[in-house]
C-alpha cells in the first residue's frame, strides 16, 4: 500500500486548489453531531478527521431522494466525498452490484460514481451504535474507497487503495512519498484500538454469518414484539447505507420520476388487485430483515447490513436492531 | 463494457385498435415506434402516459415483430386509465424485461397448460410459440378454467386449437348460466380428463395465485417432479429491472429472475404463495 503525506497547511492549500476543479463535500462537527457538508473555501479548516461518523450516509450522493430519469442531463463537475467511514464505503459496493449490473446499469447512478473520488477516513473511536466489525468490516478502509486518509496531529496521511485514487494523486504537484514509515505503525496503533473498543462494545452481537440463520428461524412473535413500536416511518430504511428501494413515477411526456421508495411503507407489495404480502406491520418489519440478512447475502457478494448502528440511531420508537439479536442469539 | 442506454426511458407506441374480450377485459394493439420483440413470457411495462406504469406479459405471438397485443384487465388504477384509452394515442413501452418460457427444453415433450382467469393472456403468446414449434413437440394440452362462462377470453382459440394437429383445449366454469354445457369445477378438475404422459411432459401454470397454488399440489400429486412445473410468478413491480426492491420474492427479483421459475427454483421460499 502506498502512502503519502502532506503538512496539515500543505493539505488545505491542496483542498482549496482543488475547489476550482472539484465540488467538495466533507465530514464536518456541528451544533447537531457530525455530517456531509459542501465545502467552501473557509470551510476546510472545520473538516473533521477520523471522527465516526456522519449521520447521513454516503448512497444520498449517488441516489438522490428523487430525480427525474428520463431528462437530460448535463455534465456535473466532478466531486470529491472526504471523510467516509468504511461501514458506507462496503455499504456503496452492495449498490454497485444493484446498479451497475451487467445487462441494466443505470446511467445516472453510474456517472455520479465515476465523476466522485472516495476518500475514506479511518475511524479512530466508535459511536454508541457502531459494530461494523462484528460483520467482519473493518473500521478503516482497504479495498473499495480511492484513497483514505489519516490526520496525525498536524500530518495528513493519504493512503492510495484504488487506480482511481492513484491517478488523482498524481495530479496534486504538493502530493509527496510517506517517508517516515513509523508513522504506518501509529496508524495501525489507531486502528487497533478502535477494533478494540468495538469488540468490547459489542461482545455477544452474533457475526453476519449467523444473523442469516437467526432471523429466518425466528418466530413470529419476536417480530410481532419488537415491530409494537414501529410506526412505519421508513426512517431506518432512509438512513440506511444498503437500502435502495424505489418507485417509478410517471408524468407527463412519458417522463419517470425515480423516487427512494421502502418496504416499511404500507402498500409497498400492494398489487393492483388488493392483494397486498406486507398488509400487517410485523411482517414489512419482518422484511427487513430477512431482506438483509437472508435475501440479499443468498444473491449478493457485498453485505446488505454494515453494521453502521444508523437505523438504530434514527428510529423513534426507539427500536433497537442490535437488541433484536442479542435476544435472538440468547 | 456497460452501455449508455437510459434503462427507465420508454419507447413509444402507438395504440392501433382496442378490442373487447368480456366485461372487465380489453386487448389493446400497439405499434412500437422502435424496433421491438420479445420472448414468450417475457413482459412488458406500459405507461399510459402521466398516470402511470404496470407490468404486463403480451398475449400475441413472439413471431410478430411489427405490433403486439396486451391483454389487460380492468382490476386497478392503471388499468382503468387504459381501459378508457382510444385506438390513435401513443403508450409508453419498456422492456422486455425478465426469464420467460425455455421452450427449446420442452422439445421432444408434452406440454401440460394448466390457466386460469386473465392468465390466458400470457398462455396465449406461449400456445402461439409452441404452435411454431409444434413439429418439434409430441402434444400440448390447454387445460382452462374462468369464473364464468362470460369471463372467459378468446374464445375462438379452443376450437382452433382444438382443429389443429397435436393440440386439445378444454374449458371449465366455477359457475354455469343457462348456456353452459360444458364442465364446472376449478381449472384443476380438468386435468381428471387429460391423458398425459407425465413422465414425458412438461406442465405450466398461469393463474391467480390461489390456482397457481392448487394447481401446482395437484400437479405434485399427479406425479409432475418439482423441475417439470413452470410457474409464472406475479408481484407488484416497478422498474422491471432488479433494482426498485418491489417485486422481491425471497432472494430473487421476480422481474430479473423470473417471471416464470421452475417450482424446483423457488419451493424452498415459503414467501411464493403470499
Amino acid at each position: 500500500m502506498q502512502y503519502n503525506s502532506f503538512t496539515k497547511e500543505e493539505w488545505d492549500k491542496t483542498l482549496e486548489h482543488l475547489l476550482l476543479s472539484y465540488t467538495i463535500f466533507a465530514s464536518i462537527e456541528n451544533e447537531f453531531g457530525q455530517d456531509y457538508e459542501l465545502i467552501r473555501p473557509a470551510d476546510i479548516a472545520r473538516i473533521s478527521y477520523n471522527k465516526p461518523k456522519p449521520a447521513t450516509s454516503l448512497k444520498s450522493f449517488f441516489l438522490p431522494v428523487k430525480e427525474n430519469v428520463t431528462s437530460e442531463r448535463v455534465d456535473e463537475k466532478p466531486r470529491i466525498i472526504l471523510g467516509i467511514p468504511n461501514c458506507d464505503i462496503e455499504g456503496l459496493c452492495l449498490l454497485d452490484q444493484i446498479y451497475l449490473d451487467k445487462e441494466f446499469n443505470d446511467i445516472f447512478y453510474r456517472k455520479r460514481r465515476e465523476n466522485t473520488i472516495l476518500i475514506s477516513s479511518d475511524c479512530f473511536g466508535i459511536q454508541e451504535y457502531c459494530h461494523c466489525l462484528s460483520y467482519g468490516i473493518k473500521p478503516y478502509s482497504s479495498k473499495n474507497a480511492d484513497l483514505a486518509v489519516i490526520n496525525l496531529d498536524g500530518k495528513i496521511v493519504l493512503k492510495i487503495i484504488t487506480g482511481k485514487g492513484e491517478d488523482f494523486i498524481k495530479k496534486i504537484p504538493t502530493a509527496r512519498s510517506l517517508e517516515d514509515k513509523s508513522v504506518i505503525s501509529v496508524i495501525e496503533k489507531e486502528q487497533l484500538a478502535t477494533e478494540t473498543l468495538l469488540a468490547t462494545s459489542n461482545k455477544g452481537l452474533p457475526d453476519y454469518k449467523k444473523t442469516g440463520k437467526l432471523v429466518s428461524e425466528a418466530k413470529a412473535e419476536i417480530w410481532e414484539k419488537y415491530s409494537a413500536r414501529c410506526v412505519s416511518c421508513g426512517a431506518c430504511t432512509t438512513i440506511c447505507p444498503t437500502c435502495t428501494c424505489f418507485l417509478l413515477i410517471d408524468k407527463p411526456g412519458f417522463e419517470k420520476v425515480k423516487q427512494m421508495d421502502a418496504c416499511q411503507y404500507p402498500g409497498f407489495e400492494r398489487v393492483a388487485g388488493g392483494e397486498d404480502a406486507l398488509f400487517e406491520l410485523h411482517n414489512r418489519f419482518r422484511n427487513r430483515y430477512m431482506c438483509k440478512y437472508v435475501w440479499k447475502p443468498g444473491k449478493f457478494s457485498s453485505l446488505a447490513c454494515t453494521g453502521c448502528g444508523r437505523c438504530i440511531e434514527a428510529c423513534i420508537g426507539k427500536i433497537n436492531k442490535n437488541e433484536i439479536f442479542m435476544e435472538l442469539a440468547k | 463494457m456497460l452501455n449508455d442506454k437510459n434503462i427507465y426511458k420508454p419507447i413509444r407506441a402507438k395504440l392501433t385498435d382496442v378490442i373487447d374480450e368480456s366485461q372487465l377485459i380489453k386487448t389493446f394493439v400497439l405499434v412500437p415506434e422502435d424496433k421491438f420483440s420479445f420472448k414468450t413470457g417475457q413482459f412488458i411495462e406500459l405507461s399510459v402516459d402521466g398516470i402511470g406504469e404496470a407490468p404486463f406479459t403480451p398475449s400475441s405471438s413472439p413471431l410478430v415483430t411489427e405490433k403486439l397485443e396486451i391483454t389487460v384487465m380492468k382490476t386497478g388504477y392503471v388499468t382503468e386509465y387504459m381501459h378508457m384509452l382510444k385506438p390513435g394515442v401513443y403508450m409508453g413501452i419498456r422492456g422486455p424485461y425478465g426469464r420467460g418460457y425455455p421452450i427449446e427444453s420442452f422439445f421432444g415433450k408434452e406440454v401440460l397448460i394448466l390457466g386460469g382467469g386473465c392468465g390466458l393472456a400470457p398462455i396465449r403468446s406461449l400456445l402461439y410459440a409452441l404452435e411454431g414449434i409444434k413439429d418439434k413437440l409430441v402434444k400440448v394440452i390447454l387445460c382452462y378454467g374462468s369464473k364464468t362462462p362470460a369471463d372467459c377470453i378468446y374464445k375462438p382459440l379452443f376450437d382452433r386449437l382444438n382443429s389443429t394437429e397435436k393440440f386439445e383445449a378444454y374449458r371449465t366454469v366455477d359457475k354455469a348460466d343457462e348456456n353452459w354445457n360444458g364442465s364446472v369445477g376449478v381449472a384443476t378438475t380438468l386435468l381428471n380428463k387429460i391423458k398425459i404422459n407425465i413422465e414425458n411432459s412438461v406442465a405450466v401454470v398461469c393463474g391467480p395465485p390461489i390456482m397457481m397454488k392448487f394447481g401446482t399440489i395437484r400437479l405434485l400429486e399427479l406425479g409432475y417432479k418439482d423441475d417439470q412445473i413452470y410457474l409464472s410468478m406475479e408481484k407488484n413491480m416497478s422498474c422491471g429491472l432488479g433494482k426498485c426492491g418491489h417485486c422481491m420474492m425471497g432472494e430473487f427479483f421476480v422481474c430479473k429472475d423470473g417471471p416464470v421459475f421452475t417450482y424446483d427454483e423457488i419451493k424452498h421460499n415459503p414467501e411464493i404463495w403470499k
